[in-house]
């Protein structure tokens, strides 16, 4: 009980610490060459004279373009401020020419080999060349941009915490794992007999890998969004292209494991002539059905993760709006929004298992309705 | 804005980062961790099973034992008896032998003392045979001198004579 209380005290300390460099980060992009600080109030104060200065630079916050900008892809990661750790760039022009570069290159708007990063506009904050006639044009961008690259962090330490627990079996055939590895055994073990076994029976060994794969990414994913600095903190669920994937993944995996009698419920339910012989109505529906599915699992886990981190940045925003007011409210709301932010960042902790969860029943299920037998009546 | 519209590259980078991995778990990991769980399942179940097992057996054992036990205490007494009738047996025997034996002692010494009585008895006749032979002779010295003597002698042995038929 008391080790409990312990970790959980850790956890609060944690959260508030990374929220507050959070904090003082979205402060840091308002006005460069801040250092970071810690106590609540002190940072209030500070943000003060930060939002004092910016009023005499006649540049107001704008919490809608920090937010989003904070959700959004970009080509470097910035960590604080200016401080931003360069990452590749790789586009083709229209000719057809490869270019590879570092994005510290592009940064404060330069231009390099033709390239640079669009301001206000259709391709607002991506790379642009500009053609004979002088318009911008969208290059073939394979950039390794922060998702990309918080992507692949995610996948590594995915595969790090699996085959510790590989390891730990091959070194120790039979002895339960304990602490850490016990709660990572615990959750695969949930998965794969409470979920898997219990709706694919015989055939779960070969969906299994798909599915336990699918859980760990999304949840490892989820829990790095939460991280503020530098490993993590990028909206990597939240973003429509990486569960596009996902879910094109999941379609992929159903109706390729399509049974015969699958397609058969779907060209040719077993319902009445007239529902499906001159219009073909409920096959409609059923393709539709196809579909929406994976179009429902994408969204669904883009919407909350999305969610999370919006709800968590305008608490935070909260502070500077509020910081015309008076040093008083300022004082007052930052201390109210960073426990406001802690507690949605506790509940997003759950949600992000929740999710990965869903996300993986759903699959499952759906991989199942997809490998149905004809009932011998 | 970006979150909506799907960026090719990221969807692309996700993919093969995704495949990947995915590839990778799936041949080296979770094949692995399922069958460990499995074996590990298979295992307990085995154990508990044996543990019953034990259990059982060592149950029989106990009440094999107690049997055993009652039978070689059945057998102890048993044996308790027989040792007890032999003995008496064997002390009868002896006894016996010893009556037997005292009697054969006894009915040698009786024949000895009976032999050697009768060769007393012999010895004794043979001297009061001539004593009396000696003492007849000096008596007839005597008494035989005279003829009267003789006459009434012969009278009173002739009427024993006749007295005794």
């Amino acid at each position: 009980m008391k080790n409990d209380l312990k970790y959980i005290l850790l956890t609060f300390i944690l959260l508030v610490g990374t929220l507050t460099a959070g904090a003082v980060g979205l402060a840091a992009t308002g006005v460069s060459g801040e250092e970071s600080q810690q106590v609540e109030d002190e940072l209030a104060v500070r943000v003060d004279s930060v939002m004092q200065q910016e009023e005499r630079e006649d540049k107001a916050f704008d919490p809608k373009r920090t937010i989003f900008e904070h959700l959004g892809d970009e080509y470097g990661w910035t960590i604080i401020g200016k401080v931003t750790i360069p990452l590749p760039v790789i586009v083709r022009d229209n000719g057809g020419e490869w270019y590879f570069f570092s994005s510290s290159r592009l940064a404060d708007g330069k231009t390099y080999k033709g390239f640079h990063i669009a301001g206000e506009g259709a391709y607002e904050g991506k790379i642009v060349g500009v053609d004979a006639t002088g318009d911008e044009y969208r290059p073939c961008d394979f950039s390794i941009t922060k998702n990309a690259f918080s992507v692949m962090i995610s996948g590594l330490i995915t595969m790090l915490i699996v085959f510790s627990l590989v390891r730990f079996y091959k070194r120790k055939k039979f002895k339960a794992p304990r602490k850490g590895m016990g709660g990572l055994e615990m959750i695969v073990e949930m998965l794969y007999k409470e979920v898997i076994v219990s709706v694919l029976g015989k055939e779960s060994k070969r969906y299994a890998p798909y599915l336990l794969t699918l859980f760990f990414f999304i949840f490892v994913s989820n829990m790095m969004g939460l991280i503020a600095v530098f490993p993590g903190g990028a909206n990597v669920m939240g973003n429509m292209s990486i569960t596009l994937v996902l879910a094109l993944c999941t379609f992929v995996v159903i109706n390729v494991s399509g049974t015969k009698e699958y397609w058969k419920e779907i060209f040719w339910p077993d319902v009445p002539m007239g529902l499906k012989c001159p219009v073909p109505l409920l096959p409609v529906i059923e393709i539709f059905g196809v579909f929406t599915k994976p179009v429902a699992l994408m969204i669904r886990l883009f919407a909350n993760m999305l969610g999370g981190h919006l709800i968590v940045l305008v608490l935070i925003s909260l502070i500077f709006l509020f910081s015309v007011m008076g040093q008083v409210v300022l004082g007052v709301t930052a201390v109210f929004s960073v426990l406001f932010a802690v507690f949605m960042n506790l509940i997003h902790v759950l949600i992000g298992f929740i999710q990965a969860y869903v996300f993986m029943l759903l699959s499952t299920i759906f991989i199942g309705l997809a490998r149905v037998r004809k009932v011998k009546s | 804005m970006s979150l909506f519209t799907p960026e090719f590259g990221l969807v692309f980078w996700m993919l093969v980062v995704f495949l990947i991995l995915f590839g990778i778990l799936a041949k080296y990991a979770w094949p692995a961790i399922v069958r460990m769980m499995d074996e590990r399942a298979d295992f307990i179940d085995k154990g508990v099973e044996y543990a019953r097992e034990a259990k059982r057996d060592r149950e029989k054992a106990q009440e094999d034992a107690k049997d055993l036990l009652t039978e070689a205490r059945k057998q102890q007494l048993e044996v308790l008896q027989q040792t007890e009738r032999l003995k008496r047996e064997m002390i009868a025997e002896a006894r016996k032998a010893a009556e037997n034996e005292a009697k054969q002692v006894r009915e040698a010494a009786n024949l000895s003392i009976e032999q050697a009585k009768r060769e007393a008895e012999l010895q004794l006749r043979k001297q009061v045979a001539s004593l009396s032979l000696q003492v007849a002779e000096k008596v007839m010295r005597k008494d035989l001198a005279t003829d009267k003597n003789q006459m009434e002698l012969i009278g009173k042995l002739l009427n024993e004579l006749e007295n005794k038929e």
